[in-house]
């Protein structure tokens, strides 16, 4: 029973640290209603980011947080800049080319310059922490608690700040948005930029717990789709419960089911998803926008 | 001989709403009908149920004695229902023939005489000029003019008109209802959902106005421009006292 | 004769051959028959097969706007089925390579249905976990595939094996492999079929409208796409004599069948063969002198590639050759 219990818990945190790297997907979605298909590798980048400037600086990867977020925001106005935005007023297929190419130009210059080895960081806690009767890897939890209060700030500064009013418009009705005055291509370039700095926020919280690679991008980026489609495109929250969910099933079948095909187990969940619930599990609409038809 | 459509207590639930509450009439073969109603009305969730892109959540559909209650478009589309489209679809990498080409496969097999069947059917409506040209170079009224010239080609027996005359101007609007009052001698039934009152008012052989979901009449032009039930949906309680 | 315009073509009218194509045949035929070294055949077996391959994904991606980043999984389910049947059971390849075509036809239906409701990025999405899921599949059952160790062919050249000392025998079967592919492609530009994909592709609720069925549209050009593909993945398997799951449905694999389309020229017929007869060759190249020295250069390139052209040459290479040539006065 405890068992399960301490599965379960665990499920809920690395839920947590996944919806906090699927956050950026959900909002580039929900706002420009494109799918990056290169997420997986701005989620590489940033962690060898945090790898670099903690094996480099010696600090430690939530200081790191302070040169990563900046520099993936960066990174990201500038990809949408030059490939994202020329791309935005021709077919569809462009846009998904265009981030596919870019996909698999990150993972080869990522292997170029760094090999294939697996890098990790050091722990930074020794110990772990202990929850009743239960014990967790401190930075796991530290992970959670990053992703809960990034996802309040995150709720509250939509709903209280003029650029976050002015994002969800934009997400409700792109059309109306611009007749009101507001400034569509720059809030394009700003949630590109801010969701590819969610991103790199979560690379340094993930860095503790996970190794880089160059390929390491393909094992997060479907975990980052489910997430999305579940919790519905555009839907902070829903990208938590969506990560939650995903988080508990990752950890309650990589103990029951054999571990060879638990990767195969999530892919089927995510074609049973695709095929049953497109629109999330809140039922967003939105999906019909850029995927799904009636 | 049986109504070409007959329509039974049909609706359609939207989440809470009744967009098409309770539907029932019929067309008769060779008949003009007028769709009308003020905005929000449920003409174009009842017209899309006609077409088969809804499937309606209650009622039952008879076409040409055949039920097709929540049957697909394409389905309609083979049995002799043509359609338009209100913001037109052409196929953005065809040329204006070969739109017009697409439905003629419908009755005619071989690519060379669908091109023909085509050709003619453009000639009818005054697109010859443009046939070669890619879809993406056509004004608005062109465009209309091919959503029209595509249900043609598909030598429907029943055609349903989706707002055709938006956007045309005034000797355009011309033009296309005569070509329209032409139709019923040729063999097709139309159903005309339409804001251009007095085109409709002009050609239709019969009318109905639809009101939140509801037919609240049916009868001839004349007589419904008189009904004070349709006034009163137009406008106000006040006009129709008036 | 009647013009197309509108659609970017080296080929203006739908289902005749242009002068340009006849002369691309007669150049494959002299590389099939001329005494060219060894080395250089090799890249042209590749060539060949991989514009085969290519022009297989294109019935579907292109004509029909069924991007598929997973076609692997139909290429590997093709190799696999005949090398199963020639190593386990001995059936012949010559009939196993039908079975193989048969069996990935039968699950790109299924692909269908499942992703019926599926449209853009959904779409993409699926093929992806689609075709990983039968990796690991194959990965996770050494009993009928060899597992991570893969299955090895008999080198020894036996005509009824269709292993052949001679390259030229080879040649002459990729050729065959790439003029299947392309002469269905042609029959489908030329015929009513064709018109069908493009308008579910351009239109769907239009081509509703118009009476065609979308699903069954998408159910056949997807069927036919993974049958050609599994077919080509038998003659991969056949000359390469080896196959094992992370080489044969791989990700990496899957862009390929995508990319040589895309940089070629989508919704042309000749558009993957241009893609296959300019990247292929260079890809090769680029592999021998760089060889292992520095891994991920060759693929590098070709995404810088794709990006490239996606964002400025729309219709391809295709489209920018056939716009060259009609400037110049030249071809029509």
């Amino acid at each position: 029973m405890t068992t399960l219990a301490q599965l379960l818990l665990s499920g809920i945190f690395i839920g947590g640290v996944y919806a906090l790297m699927s956050i950026g997907l959900t909002l580039i979605f929900g706002v420009l209603r494109i799918v990056n298909f290169a997420h997986g590798e701005f989620l590489m980048l940033g962690m060898y980011g945090a790898w670099a400037v903690t094996r480099i600086l010696g600090l430690n990867p939530y200081v790191a947080m302070i040169a990563v977020v900046p520099a993936m925001f960066l990174f990201g106005g500038l990809v949408y800049r030059l490939i994202v935005s020329p791309a935005l007023d021709k077919p569809h297929l462009v846009v998904v080319f265009a981030t596919m190419g870019l996909s698999i130009l990150m993972q080869n210059v990522a292997l170029m310059m760094m090999s294939a080895d697996l890098l990790d960081i050091p722990p930074m806690f020794g110990h772990a922490v202990t929850i009743g009767p239960f014990y967790f890897k401190a930075e796991l939890v530290l992970g959670f608690v990053v992703t809960v209060v990034c996802t309040l700030v995150l709720q509250w500064a939509l709903k209280s700040t003029y650029l976050g009013k002015a994002i969800r418009a934009t997400v409700q009705d792109r059309e109306a948005a611009m007749l009101m005055g507001i400034p569509v291509p720059r809030i394009f370039l700003i949630t590109f930029a801010g969701g590819s700095a969610l991103v790199g926020l979560a690379a340094c919280v993930m860095m503790p717990l996970f190794s880089v690679f160059p390929t390491v991008g393909l094992n997060f980026v479907l975990i980052a789709f489910v997430i999305v489609v579940l919790g519905g495109m555009g839907s902070i929250g829903g990208a938590l419960i969506g990560g939650i969910c995903v988080g508990i099933v990752q950890s309650l079948s990589s103990y029951y089911v054999a571990p060879a095909f638990g990767q195969m187990f999530f892919f089927i969940l995510f074609l049973l998803v695709m095929v049953f619930r497109p629109n999330g599990l809140l039922g967003q609409k939105g999906a019909a926008d850029i995927g799904i038809a009636d | 001989m049986t109504a070409l459509v007959q329509v039974e207590n049909l609706g359609r639930l939207f989440g809470a709403l009744w967009a098409v509450n309770g539907v029932s009439f019929a067309v008769e073969r060779g008949e003009l009908l007028g769709l009308i109603g003020p905005n929000g009305a449920g003409k174009s969730t009842l017209y899309n149920l006609l077409a088969g892109a809804l499937t309606p959540t209650r009622g039952e559909i008879v076409f040409d004695g055949q039920r097709v209650t929540g049957w697909k478009s394409h389905q309609m589309a083979r049995i002799g229902m043509a359609r338009t489209f209100q913001i037109p679809k052409p196929y953005r990498r065809l040329s204006v023939v070969e739109n017009v080409m697409l439905t003629a496969f419908q009755r005619r097999k071989s690519v060379r005489s669908a091109r023909a069947f085509a050709e003619e059917i453009l000639a009818e409506v005054g697109l010859s000029d443009h046939a070669l040209a890619p879809v993406t170079t056509l004004t608005v009224g062109l465009l209309k003019r091919l959503e029209v010239a595509r249900a043609l080609a598909l030598e429907p027996k029943l055609v349903l008109f989706d707002e055709i005359m938006a956007g045309l101007t005034p000797s355009e609007v011309g033009a296309m209802t005569s070509f329209v009052s032409t139709l019923p001698a040729r063999g097709i039934t139309v159903i005309w959902v339409e804001h251009v009152l007095h085109a409709i008012m002009r050609t239709a052989t019969r009318v109905m106005v639809l009101d939140r979901g509801q037919l609240i009449a049916n009868a001839a032009p004349k007589a419904v421009a008189r009904d004070p039930a349709v006034i009163k949906a137009y406008f106000g309680e006040e006009m129709s006292l008036a | 004769m009647t013009r197309n315009p509108g659609r970017i073509s080296l080929t203006p009218t739908r289902g005749t051959l242009s002068l340009f194509e006849i002369a691309l045949l007669v150049i494959c035929i002299v590389l099939v028959a001329a005494p060219i070294p060894q080395n250089l055949q090799d890249v042209i077996v590749l060539t060949f097969l991989w514009a085969g391959l290519a022009t297989a994904w294109n019935i579907a991606g292109g004509y029909t706007g069924l991007i598929s980043f997973g076609h692997a999984a139909f290429f590997g389910i093709g190799a696999y089925t005949s090398t199963i049947l020639l190593v386990r059971m001995n059936v012949t390849p010559w009939a196993g390579i039908w079975c193989g075509g048969l069996l990935a036809a039968l699950c790109g239906a299924i692909l269908a249905v499942i992703c019926a409701r599926l449209r853009g990025p959904f779409f993409i999405l699926s093929t992806l976990a689609a075709a990983e899921v039968i990796r690991i599949a194959a990965l996770n059952w050494p009993s009928l595939t060899g597992g991570p160790e893969g299955l090895a062919i008999s080198p020894s050249a036996d005509a009824m094996n269709m292993v052949f000392a001679s390259k030229h025998a080879y040649l002459a079967l990729t050729l065959g492999y790439l003029l299947l592919t392309y002469v269905l492609t042609k029959l489908i530009d030329g015929s009513r079929y064709g018109y069908y994909l493009f308008a579910t592709r351009d239109d769907e609720d239009a081509a509703s409208a118009a009476g065609v069925n979308p699903l069954a549209v998408r159910t056949a050009a997807l069927m036919l796409s993974a049958a050609l593909s599994g077919i080509g993945g038998s003659l991969f398997a056949q000359y390469f004599l080896y196959l094992d799951p992370t080489s044969v449905i791989s990700p990496e694999l899957s862009f390929q069948f995508a990319l040589l389309p895309a940089v070629g020229g989508l919704g042309t017929a000749i558009g993957p063969v241009l893609g296959s007869f300019l990247i292929t060759p260079m890809s090769e190249l680029l592999r021998s002198y760089l060889g292992s020295k520095v891994a991920g250069l060759h693929l590098a390139i070709y995404s810088a590639l794709l990006i490239v052209v996606v964002l400025y040459f729309p219709s391809g290479i295709a489209g920018a050759v056939s716009r060259l040539l009609r400037r110049g006065g030249g071809k029509p």
